[in-house]
C-alpha cells in the first residue's frame, strides 16, 4: 500500500502524526503531507509545540506563537508558544483569584507557588497536551497534522494521562463524600444545602480535557500515526522498540514511512568508496526493514540533493512521497 | 441568601420554633460538630492531595493542580497550619 491509498481509504483519520527520532525527518514530511492534502483540496492545520520548532524555518516564514497562518490557500501552520501559554495561564489564575477574593494582590505563599509551577518537570507536557486540544476541538479543519516533540514527550503524556484518571477518580470520589457531609450537616442544621461545588466541577472540566488529550492520539478512527525512520539498523531497532511502547498505549499505527534512501542506480556510475559502502550499507537496512515491518511500510523516500526548505522543495517532496504530479 | 435565611429564623420562633432549636441542641448539636470535623479534615486531605508539592509532597500535575488553587485559597492557611503541626498528619486525615 502507498501513502496515498491510505488517506483515500481512511478519510475519518484526520489527526495525522509523524513520529520518530528527532532529525529524521518529522518535520518536512508534516509539511510535505499537509502541501499534499492542501492541494487535494482539503483544509488542513499543520502544527507544532516543540519550543524549537521548525515550521518557520521549513515555510521560511516566521509564525512562532502567531496563530494559524495560511502558506498558501487551504493550508494553515501554526507554532504553539508553550512558555507563552503557561505565563497567560498563570495570570489567568491570578486574575482569577483577585477576583474571587476581592484582594489587591496575590498572598505570597500563593504566589510562590504559582510561580513555582512553571518549574515542575510535568507542566510543559500537559501545557502543550492541553494546547493541542484546543487547537482540534475547535473543528475548523480537515486534517490535523501534528508535528510531534520527540517521541519521548508523547510517551510521557500518555502515561501520565493515564495516571491522573485513576487520580481523579479518587480524588472526585473524596469529593463526592465531602458533598454528602455537606448536605448531611445541611440537613442537621435545617440549612439549605450550599451552593454547587465549583471545585467538583473543575475536576470534572480537567478530567475531560485529559481524556480529550489522550484520545487525540489513541482514537483507532481518527488518528493516523506514521513512524519516520532511514535504513540504518541502530534507527530500525530504535523505531522498533518505540513502536512496541505506542502500541502498549493504544496508539494506532498506521505505518512506516523511510527516509534518505540513496538510489541504488549510482552503483553504475563511479561513485567513490565511501558512496559505494553507504549504498551498501542500506540494502542491507532496507532488507532489514522491509523483513521486519513488511507491507506497513508505505514509502521510500529518496535522499535529496537539497534541504528541503521553502515551498519548491515542499512539493518536490510531497509529489515523491505521494507519488502523484501536483499542480 | 443570608436574608432569606434569617426570614426563616424568625418564622420559626416562639415556643414551637423555640422547643424545635432545643431539641436540635439535644440530639444533633453534637453530630453536626462531628460532622464538621470530619468534613474539614476531608477538605484539608483534598488539599493535600491536589497542593501537596506546597509541603514538598509533589502529587498532581501542576498545570491542572492551578485551577483548582482559586478555590481552596483561603483554607490554604489554616491547612498548612495544621500539616505542619500534626505529629504525624496522616493521623490527622482519619
Amino acid at each position: 500500500m502507498s501513502l496515498a491509498t491510505i488517506f483515500e481509504k481512511y478519510p475519518n483519520r484526520q489527526y495525522i502524526m509523524f513520529g520518530g527520532k528527532g532529525g529524521l525527518g518529522k518535520t518536512t514530511f508534516s509539511a510535505a503531507t499537509a502541501y499534499y492534502l492542501a492541494k487535494k483540496g482539503k483544509r488542513v492545520l499543520v502544527f507544532s509545540v516543540d519550543p524549537q520548532a521548525s515550521l518557520s524555518d521549513i515555510f521560511e516564514r516566521d509564525i512562532f506563537g502567531k496563530g494559524n497562518i495560511e502558506i498558501i490557500p487551504n493550508l494553515y501552520a501554526c507554532e504553539v508558544d508553550a512558555d507563552k501559554r503557561i505565563r497567560d495561564y498563570q495570570e489567568e489564575i491570578r486574575q482569577k483569584i483577585i477576583s474571587m477574593y476581592g484582594m489587591e494582590k496575590i498572598p505570597e505563599e500563593i504566589e510562590s507557588y504559582i510561580r513555582a509551577s512553571s518549574a515542575e518537570p510535568a507542566m510543559e507536557e500537559s501545557a502543550i497536551f492541553d494546547a493541542v486540544v484546543d487547537i482540534v476541538v475547535k473543528g475548523d479543519f480537515d486534517y490535523y497534522i501534528y508535528d510531534l516533540v520527540p517521541l519521548g514527550h508523547a510517551l510521557y503524556y500518555l502515561s501520565m494521562a493515564s495516571i491522573y484518571d485513576a487520580w481523579l477518580e479518587k480524588i472526585t470520589g473524596l469529593r463526592e463524600q465531602m458533598r454528602e457531609y455537606d448536605r448531611a450537616i445541611a440537613t442537621m442544621q435545617r440549612e439549605d444545602v450550599s451552593e454547587e461545588d465549583e471545585i467538583y466541577k473543575e475536576l470534572m472540566y480537567i478530567k475531560n480535557r485529559i481524556g480529550a488529550s489522550s484520545k487525540i492520539m489513541t482514537d483507532t478512527e481518527k488518528t493516523a500515526f506514521f513512524f519516520v525512520l532511514t535504513p540504518e539498523e541502530m534507527i530500525i531497532a530504535d523505531t522498533e522498540k518505540a513502536a512496541g511502547l505506542f502500541a502498549k498505549y493504544d496508539v494506532p499505527l498506521a505505518g512506516y514511512v523511510v527516509n534518505r534512501v540513496i538510489s541504488r542506480g549510482l552503483l553504475d556510475e563511479k561513485i567513490p568508496e565511501y558512496l559505494r559502502n553507504r549504498i551498501e550499507m542500506q540494502a542491507h537496512a532496507l532488507d532489514v526493514i522491509n523483513e521486519k515491518f513488511g507491507s506497513l511500510v508505505l514509502a521510500r523516500v529518496p535522499e535529496f540533493d537539497s534541504e528541503i526548505k521553502g515551498l519548491d522543495t515542499i512539493k518536490k517532496l510531497a509529489e515523491v512521497m505521494f507519488e502523484e504530479t501536483l499542480s | 441568601m443570608a436574608k432569606k435565611k434569617n426570614e426563616k429564623k424568625k418564622k420559626s420562633g416562639g415556643i414551637v420554633g423555640f422547643l424545635r432549636d432545643f431539641t436540635y441542641g439535644m440530639a444533633t448539636h453534637g453530630m453536626a460538630r462531628h460532622a464538621l470535623k470530619t468534613r474539614s479534615s476531608m477538605e484539608h486531605l483534598f488539599i493535600l492531595i491536589t497542593m501537596g508539592d506546597m509541603l514538598g509532597i509533589p502529587i498532581l500535575p501542576p498545570y491542572y493542580s492551578l485551577r483548582l488553587l482559586p478555590h481552596v485559597v483561603p483554607q490554604i492557611t489554616t491547612w498548612k497550619r495544621r500539616m505542619l503541626r500534626e505529629k504525624d498528619f496522616v493521623e490527622s486525615m482519619y
